[in-house]
C-alpha cells in the first residue's frame, strides 16, 4: 500500500533539517578567487598570453580545435610538478582529437621567484611541453576563470558561436602522489563523455593543490 | 673455620653487592623507560587520520574555539604562517581554544612529517590526514573550499560559530579571528 503522507513528511523533516543548517552554523566563508570564477555552463573568456616560445597565443588561434583543456599550473608545486607527466599524457592523448592542453602559469614572480618567465622557458625545454605554456603575468586571466590552486584544470568546450562553454572544472585524477594507484581518471572520464556527445557526470572535483602565489595588493 | 667463615662473609658481601648492582641497573632502567615516556607525553606525535576523526572534530559539541589549519611540508606559504598558529597555541593554552594542524602530506611521507615537526618544535596538535582523493571529502567538510592550501577554518559549535579562510593568513589577522571567536 502507497502512502502518500510518507515522502511528504520525510521532505517536511528534510525541509526542517535545513532550516536548522541555516539558522545553526553561522557560516561564513573568506576565499580569494572562489566565488568570482568560472562555474560549469559558464562562457569562458578567450585568452591573449606570452607562450615560451615567444609567441602570443589564444584559443581562437586553433581553428579546428573541439575544446580546450586550459591547465592552471606552475613550475614549483610539488603537485604541479607530480603531474607534469599526466598533463603531457592527456595533452598526447586529446590533442588529435579535438581537445589539446593550454598551460597557464598564473603565480606571481615576486611571490615565486621560480615561476618567471625564464624559469617557465626552462621548464618548459626540460620536460619538452608538447603543448603552450603560457605566462599569466597580470594574474587576470586565473581571477576571471576562477582558479585558486595549482594544477587547476578548466575543460572547455567550442560552441557553434566560437565561444567556450566551461564543461568541467578541477582535478586531473583522484591521486596527485602516485600516478599507478589512480582509480578514478576525472578530466579523462569528462573529456570522453565530451567527445561522445554526452553530457559530463561529473562535472566538478576537488583536490589539494598549492595556492596560486598572488601578486600583493 | 675462620678463613672460611671469613671467605663466607666476603662471599655474602659479593652477593650482596651483585644483588645491589642488578638492582641499581634495574632502577636505572625502570628510570631510563620513565624518562623516554615522559619525552614522549612532551615531544608531540603526529596523528594519522582518515576523514571521520576530522569530521568528528568539525561537529564536535564542547564550547570550544577550534583552530584548525590546513597545511603541508610542502607548502611554502603554509610553513610561513604556521609560527602564528603555534603562538595562539601558546597563548590560549589554559584557555578552551585548540589548535590543530592537519597535514595534508601523504601518509608515506609521515617521517618527513614527524621530522619536520621536531625541527620547528610544534606544540600544537598535528594530524595528518589519511586520504588519497581530496574530492572525496572536501565538500563534506567545507563546499567553498577549493583544496588550495593554506587552508583555516575557525568554529565552536557550542555558539554555533564558524569561519572559513582559504588563503595565507597574516599574523594580526589570525590573531584577530582568535580574539573574536574565543569563548
Amino acid at each position: 500500500m502507497k502512502n502518500p503522507i510518507l515522502p511528504l513528511l520525510c521532505m517536511f523533516c528534510l525541509f526542517l533539517l535545513g532550516c536548522d543548517e541555516g539558522t545553526a552554523t553561522n557560516a561564513e566563508a573568506e576565499t580569494i578567487a572562489g566565488d568570482a570564477g568560472y562555474q560549469v555552463g559558464d562562457t569562458a573568456t578567450d585568452f591573449k598570453l606570452k607562450n615560451v616560445d615567444g609567441k602570443m597565443v589564444s584559443m581562437a588561434d586553433y581553428k579546428d580545435a573541439k575544446g580546450f583543456i586550459v591547465t592552471f599550473t606552475c613550475n614549483t608545486c610539488p603537485f604541479s610538478k607530480a603531474y607534469e607527466d599526466r598533463i603531457i599524457a592527456l595533452h598526447k592523448k586529446y590533442a588529435p582529437k579535438g581537445y589539446p592542453v593550454v598551460a597557464i602559469n598564473p603565480n606571481d614572480v615576486k611571490e615565486s621567484r621560480k615561476d618567471s618567465y625564464e624559469h617557465m622557458q626552462e621548464r618548459a625545454k626540460e620536460k619538452n611541453f608538447p603543448f603552450p605554456y603560457l605566462h599569466d603575468e597580470t594574474q587576470e586571466i586565473a581571477k576571471a576563470y576562477g582558479a585558486t590552486r595549482t594544477p587547476h584544470l578548466y575543460i572547455v568546450q567550442k560552441q557553434q558561436d566560437g565561444q567556450f562553454k566551461v564543461a568541467y572544472i578541477g582535478a586531473i585524477d583522484d591521486n596527485s602522489r602516485d600516478a599507478q594507484e589512480v582509480q578514478k581518471k576525472y578530466a579523462e572520464t569528462a573529456l570522453g563523455e565530451l567527445l561522445a556527445n554526452k553530457p559530463v557526470s561529473q562535472a566538478s572535483t576537488k583536490a589539494i593543490g598549492c595556492t596560486i602565489k598572488w601578486r600583493e595588493s | 673455620m675462620l678463613y672460611q667463615r671469613f671467605h663466607h662473609a666476603n662471599f655474602v658481601v659479593k652477593l650482596f653487592q651483585a644483588v645491589n648492582l642488578l638492582l641499581t641497573i634495574r632502577i636505572g632502567f625502570i628510570a631510563t623507560i620513565f624518562c623516554f615516556i615522559g619525552l614522549y607525553a612532551q615531544a608531540q606525535q603526529v596523528k594519522v587520520v582518515k576523514f571521520g576523526e576530522l569530521q568528528k572534530l568539525r561537529t564536535s559539541n564542547t564550547d570550544t574555539l577550534y583552530v584548525v589549519n590546513f597545511w603541508a611540508t610542502w607548502c611554502g606559504p603554509c610553513i610561513k604562517e604556521l609560527p602564528y598558529f603555534e603562538a595562539v597555541n601558546k597563548q590560549y593554552r589554559n584557555q578552551p581554544v585548540r589548535v590543530v594542524l592537519v597535514s595534508m602530506d601523504a601518509v608515506q611521507d609521515l617521517k618527513k612529517v614527524k621530522a619536520f615537526m621536531q625541527k620547528r618544535k610544534l606544540a600544537s596538535d598535528v594530524w595528518l590526514l589519511n586520504e588519497t582523493d581530496a574530492n572525496s571529502w572536501i565538500d563534506s567538510l567545507e563546499p567553498k573550499w577549493s583544496g588550495a592550501i593554506p587552508a583555516t577554518m575557525l568554529f565552536n559549535n557550542r555558539r554555533k560559530q564558524y569561519h572559513f579562510v582559504e588563503k595565507e593568513l597574516k599574523e594580526s589577522e589570525l590573531q584577530a579571528l582568535v580574539k573574536r571567536f574565543k569563548p
